[in-house]
């Protein structure tokens, strides 16, 4: 243990440095050379630093495509989806399934271990997918003075990532029913608008002529936290970037979530209300609806590979890393403060950061779940009104009362959703009936209106239009 | 002699952090060998990498000091290379400054 004196009787009395590092400075995997990075208290040099994180990378990636590896080769059963920000994670992804999977023979970013014997027509050397699409959501309709990177993203995609084709989405998109047909779903009636400031949160069909971008804003300004914006804004993305990747043919969903910042949202998740589905932050399988045979993996590679590994990868393979948007919001939201406390853990104590992931991998819910939320379309826990409604104090509303036979959301949502979008102690100021209704995604309008049961009852409170 | 009293380097900036530095990646400085050890007293160091830190956050950054530095280092998440090794190899901020080093920062919390 180290001594580090006795402060009472020494007044320059410190506790000496910790290494950073394990035992010596040679580098752990060969042994010979003398390390140039230290990775979770372990010294790797630039020769063995490489091998280390494609090893990590394809030991997440591979089984997911398929369980028993055959002589054959990987080979998925549908097309690939890669979800690009801008930001450091998601450009070393695209480098990386570049040189893992798609590199030409005589690229010099492949590696060649995988071998390629048996010649050009042989089964093994047939591509994992037969296309890749790189999906980029633009967010600056939703951040006061963000700007619109579209063009610039689209230049870095095409150097990056040349064997895949670019497609532009825009958040506004969540609330355009265009892109719900481009996407191949049928046009609703009308859209669909909840009424944040009712507990029940009413449902109403309105035929409104405002535009998506409106409709974005209005949805993001009526959320009641510094939090809830940023985690609708998330939420947002995800659910364009699944339906982007059931409408490409996609099997496969790829996400630039390295170590670090699987643990901030793991936590940032948990700490929102989002524990029952805290296996899905991880790892998640999509399914459109009930009735589609298509399925979506959704795949974070990168989620044992730390910030640190990451950055280091794209600075010594000279990768142009332009950033992302910070959506974060305010200093005060759980997702910023959850990253600046991560960030700096990571720093003092790394090895805790890949125990957050590891312990949260292994946490499963006690009950099976027994519907979808319409919202976030991940799974339910079972009784969750139930229980909020006994833990909740109530006012008694005479026109809640009587608002019962309208349909409400709050029976289609998961817990996290719900907090999201009703928070009793910041609307706790504001009087109900100073929120006006927004409009909701379309997928939900399309889960909400999809049964016929739903679509007549809620069709009984079609409004005209306000505007 | 010129030699004794500065040193030459080769300053980078990655992930990002050029940004608070006029937009240019790359810099050559020339520092002082020797450097006072505090503000406080008389007593002087040879040039370490916490002196850099401090020289780059008063002669070359340009904006938003709290992006850069927190507590007398670099911000949590910014990575600090030297000679193309991790600084954590070489000591940290305690690493001895020397004639022709190319010390590179890089940030990996940009944008969001």
């Amino acid at each position: 243990m180290a001594d580090c004196g006795n402060p009472n009787v020494e007044q320059d009395a410190l506790m000496q440095r910790r290494k950073k590092y394990d035992r010596t400075r040679q580098c752990v995997k060969c042994h010979d050379q003398l390390g140039n990075v230290v990775i979770r208290h372990a010294v790797y040099c630039k020769g063995c630093f490489f091998p280390t994180v494609v090893g990590k990378f394809r030991r997440v990636l591979e089984p997911s495509i398929s369980k028993d590896k055959s002589k054959k080769g990987l080979k998925a059963t549908g097309n690939l989806c890669l979800a690009f920000s801008g930001g450091l994670g998601s450009s070393v992804l695209l480098d990386l399934i570049g040189s893992n999977y798609f590199a030409a023979e005589g690229d010099a970013g492949h590696d060649w271990s995988r071998g390629r014997g048996g010649g050009t027509e042989h089964p093994r050397n047939e591509p994992v997918w037969e296309h890749a699409t790189v999906c980029y959501v633009e967010v600056c309709n939703a951040i006061p003075g963000a700007r619109d990177r579209t063009e610039e993203i689209r230049q870095i995609v095409s150097r990056l990532a040349s064997y895949a084709k670019f497609l532009p989405l825009r958040l506004e998109d969540a609330f355009d029913h265009a892109w719900w047909e481009r996407v191949g779903r049928s046009k609703p009636h009308g859209q669909l608008f909840v009424d944040l400031g009712h507990q029940d949160l009413l449902l109403s069909i309105r035929n409104t002529s405002s535009s998506p971008v409106a409709a974005l804003k209005a949805y993001l300004a009526s959320l009641p936290t510094q939090t809830a914006v940023p985690t609708a804004i998330h939420n947002l993305i995800r659910l364009l970037l699944l339906h982007t990747a059931q409408l490409t043919n996609s099997s496969h969903l790829l996400l630039g979530t390295s170590l670090t910042s699987l643990s901030i949202s793991l936590i940032s998740s948990i700490a929102q209300g989002g524990g029952f589905v805290v296996r899905e932050e991880a790892q998640e399988n999509w399914q459109p609806d009930s009735t589609s045979s298509q399925k979506v993996a959704v795949s974070r590679p990168l989620r044992d590979v730390g910030m640190k590994e990451c950055a280091i990868w794209a600075w010594w393979r000279g990768l142009e890393v332009v950033g992302k948007e910070n959506y974060l919001g305010g200093k005060q939201g759980i997702g910023a403060l959850t990253k600046g406390f991560i960030i700096g853990l990571e720093r003092d104590y790394p090895s805790t950061v890949s125990t957050i992931a590891r312990t949260c991998a292994k946490l499963a819910p006690k009950e099976a779940s027994d519907g979808l939320c319409t919202l976030c379309e991940r799974p339910v826990q079972p009784g969750v009104q139930d229980w909020k409604e006994r833990i909740s104090i109530r006012q008694f509303d005479e026109k809640a009362a009587i608002a019962r036979s309208q349909p409400g959301l709050i029976q289609r949502l998961c817990y996290a959703c719900h907090t999201t979008l009703t928070s009793p102690s910041s609307r706790g100021g504001v009087g109900q009936s100073a929120i006006d209704a927004v409009q909701l995604p379309v997928w939900v309008e399309s889960r909400v209106l999809g049964s016929d049961e739903m679509k007549d009852v809620v069709a009984e409170f079609l409004l005209d239009d306000e505007d | 002699m010129s030699q004794d009293t500065t040193i030459s380097l080769k300053v980078e900036f990655g992930g990002g952090l050029e940004l608070l530095f006029s937009n240019k990646r790359s810099h050559q400085l020339t520092v002082p060998a020797t450097v006072p050890k505090s503000t406080e007293d008389n007593a002087t160091k040879q040039a370490d990498i916490t002196f850099l830190i401090r020289y780059l956050r008063d002669n070359l950054l340009q904006e938003r000091q709290e992006l850069f530095m927190e507590n007398e280092t670099v911000r949590p998440g910014i990575l600090v290379l030297v000679n193309d090794t991790d600084w954590e190899l070489e000591g940290e901020g305690e690493y001895v400054l020397k004639n022709g080093d190319e010390v590179v920062f890089i940030s990996t919390l940009h944008g969001g």
